[in-house]
C-alpha cells in the first residue's frame, strides 16, 4: 500500500512541474469555453430549450475545468512497450495494474485540480448566463462532489483499458484516437450531453462515459434531482467496478503474451 | 520555379515515406476520420436540436463548416512543417542544418514534413460542403467557383501565417507556446460557424487580428446568396486578400525572430 502511495506522490510532483504549461493551457481552455458559450447563446436566442442557458454555461465551464481529467494519457507506457523497457516494470515487486492505475489517478487528479481551481474562480465572476451558476442547492453540491470523485475513479479505470489496447499493438495511435473520440463525444466535452436528442438520453446517460463528468455536472446544476442521487452514485460505482475488473482481466491476459521488444 | 519543384518533390518523398507502413498509415487515417467525424456529428446534433442559427439554415451551416475544415486541414497536410514540426526542430537544434543550406529557411521547413493522414479530415470537409451546397440549393457559376478557390487559397495563407506567430515565439522561448492555440485552433473552432453570431469582441478578434471572417465567411456568405452585413460582390472577392496581408505581416515577424535565433544544439 505504501509503495502505491509513493507512486501517487511521485506522479503528483511530476505533474506540478509543468505550471507554465498549465497557465498556457488554462488561458486556452478559458478562451474555448467563452467561444462555446457564445455559440450556445446564439443558438438559444433563436430557439430556447427546456434546459436553461445558465445550466449550459455551467456545464461548459465544469467540462473545461475538469478537461484534464478526461484527457491525460501516460505517454511513458507506449514508449516503454516500443523500446522494451517494460521489462523493468515487470520486475518491480508491484501489481502492474494497480501501479499504472495509481499513476494515472495522480496525474488526472493533480492535473485537473491545477486547472479547475483558477478556472472555476474566473467562471464564477462572469455574469449570469455566461459564467458558472451556483449549485442548485446544498444537497446538489454535496452529491456532486462524491459523484465527481467516483467519476475520477471511473475514468482512471477506463484509461487503463485504453492502455491495455496500447499493449496489444505497437502503434496504438489508431485505437487510442478512436477511444478518445468516443470519450470526448459521450462524456459531453464536445457538446453538452443535455443538448443531445431527447430520444438518446436514456442510452447515453447510462454509458460509462456519462459517469465521468456528465453525472456530477447534472447533479450540480440540478438537472438531476437530489432524490435521484443515490441511484446515480450507484450506477457510477457499478461502472467503475465493472471497468476496473475488465481492465484487470485484460492486463492479466496481456501480461501472459507480452513480448519484450528490442535487445 | 526551382523552389516549387523542390517543394513538390519533397512532398512526394514525404508522402511516399509515410506510405511505407500501409497498415499504420491506414489506421491513423481512420483515426483522423473518426475524430473529424465526431466533430461533424456534434454539428449535426446541434442542427437537429436548434434547426437554425439566426438567418443561417442547416445547409448554410454545413457549407461554412466544410469550408473551414477543408482549408484548415489542407494547411495541416501541406504546411505540416510549420503547423507541427517546427517547435521540435527548435528544441532539438535541427534548425541549424537548415541555416547552412543554400535555400530559404521557410521553404526548407515546408519541405521537411507533410501529413497525408489529413486526407480523411479533408474528405469530411468536402462531404460537408457538398451536403451544404445541395441543401442550400447553391446555383453554382464560374465566379462562385473561382471565389471558393480564392477563399481556400488565401485561407491557407492565413492559417500558415497564424502558425508562423507560434513559430516566432518558439524561437524566443524554445518551449512550444500553447497560448497561440487560441488564434489557430480557437479560430478554427469558433469560425466553423459564421462570424455574425458572436459578440463584438470575438467578431473583432476574428476579423482584424486573425481575419477568418474576411477570408472565409464573407465569400462563403456571398456564394450562399446571403451576403454578410449586406456587403457587395466586389467585397467578397477583395476580402480574402486579407489572408495574404496577414501572412506577409507574420512572415516579417518570423524573419525578425529568426535573426535572434540561438541554437539549442550541443
Amino acid at each position: 500500500m505504501r509503495a502505491y502511495w509513493c507512486v501517487f506522490r511521485m506522479r503528483r510532483r511530476m505533474e506540478l512541474q509543468y505550471r507554465g504549461a498549465a497557465l498556457g493551457g488554462f488561458i486556452c481552455q478559458l478562451f474555448f469555453g467563452l467561444i462555446l458559450i457564445a455559440l450556445y447563446r446564439a443558438l438559444y436566442a433563436g430557439k430556447p430549450q427546456a434546459v436553461p442557458i445558465s445550466h449550459i454555461s455551467s456545464y461548459v465551464w465544469l467540462q473545461q475545468a475538469f478537461f484534464r481529467m478526461l484527457l491525460a494519457t501516460d505517454p511513458d507506457l507506449a514508449d516503454k512497450i516500443r523500446t522494451g523497457s517494460i521489462a523493468y516494470d515487470l520486475c518491480r515487486p508491484l501489481h502492474l495494474y494497480t501501479y499504472y492505475y495509481v499513476r494515472i489517478l495522480a496525474q488526472k487528479l493533480v492535473g485537473s485540480l491545477l486547472r479547475a481551481v483558477p478556472m472555476l474562480a474566473v467562471a464564477c465572476l462572469l455574469p449570469e448566463g455566461w459564467g458558472l451558476a451556483s449549485p442548485a442547492g446544498a444537497s446538489a453540491l454535496l452529491t456532486s462532489l462524491p459523484a465527481l470523485f467516483i467519476g475520477l475513479l471511473c475514468v482512471s479505470a477506463l484509461e487503463n483499458i485504453t492502455m491495455a489496447f496500447t499493449m496489444r499493438t505497437l502503434d496504438p495511435r489508431g485505437m487510442q484516437a478512436l477511444l478518445n473520440m468516443l470519450m470526448m463525444v459521450f462524456a459531453g466535452n464536445i457538446l453538452p450531453l443535455t443538448l443531445f436528442p431527447d430520444s438518446w438520453q436514456p442510452i447515453i446517460t447510462r454509458l460509462p462515459y456519462a459517469q465521468l463528468l456528465d453525472a456530477p455536472i447534472r447533479l450540480y446544476t440540478g438537472d438531476y434531482a437530489a432524490s435521484a442521487a443515490p441511484g446515480i452514485l450507484l450506477l457510477q460505482s457499478a461502472w467503475t467496478v465493472a471497468l476496473a475488473a475488465a481492465g484487470l482481466l485484460f492486463w492479466r491476459v496481456n501480461q501472459k503474451r507480452m513480448v519484450v521488444q528490442g535487445g | 520555379m526551382n523552389t516549387i519543384r523542390l517543394y513538390c518533390r519533397s512532398m512526394g518523398l514525404q508522402i511516399r515515406s509515410q506510405l511505407q507502413y500501409p497498415a499504420s498509415f491506414l489506421m491513423q487515417t481512420l483515426a483522423q476520420l473518426v475524430m473529424e467525424g465526431g466533430e461533424f456529428m456534434a454539428l449535426m446534433l446541434v442542427i437537429d436540436r436548434f434547426d437554425r442559427l439566426n438567418q443561417w439554415m442547416p445547409g448554410d451551416l454545413f457549407f461554412f463548416y466544410g469550408l473551414m475544415s477543408v482549408t484548415f486541414y489542407l494547411t495541416e497536410c501541406f504546411g505540416r512543417g510549420i503547423t507541427g514540426a517546427f517547435p521540435y526542430m527548435i528544441r532539438t537544434g535541427q534548425l541549424d542544418t537548415l541555416l547552412v543550406r543554400p535555400r530559404g529557411v521557410l521553404i526548407q521547413v515546408f519541405c521537411s514534413a507533410a501529413d497525408p493522414r489529413r486526407i480523411a479530415c479533408i474528405a469530411v470537409g468536402v462531404a460537408s460542403m457538398v451536403l451544404g451546397s445541395i441543401q442550400a440549393r447553391i446555383a453554382w457559376s464560374l465566379p462562385k467557383a473561382l471565389l471558393l478557390l480564392e477563399s481556400i487559397a488565401f485561407g491557407f495563407l492565413l492559417i500558415l501565417g497564424l502558425f508562423l506567430i507560434e513559430a516566432s515565439l518558439v524561437i524566443w522561448s524554445v518551449k512550444s507556446v500553447e497560448l497561440t492555440n487560441t488564434l489557430t485552433y480557437g479560430g478554427r473552432s469558433a469560425c466553423d460557424y459564421p462570424i455574425d453570431i458572436y459578440p463584438r469582441p470575438l467578431r473583432i478578434l476574428f476579423t482584424v487580428v486573425a481575419p477568418f471572417a474576411l477570408v472565409l465567411h464573407v465569400p462563403a456568405a456571398w456564394i450562399l446568396g446571403k451576403p454578410l452585413y449586406g456587403w457587395p460582390a466586389w467585397a467578397a472577392f477583395l476580402c480574402p486578400l486579407a489572408g495574404a496581408v496577414s501572412f506577409g505581416l507574420f512572415y516579417a515577424l518570423f524573419r525578425r525572430a529568426l535573426r535572434h535565433y540561438r541554437s539549442t544544439g550541443s
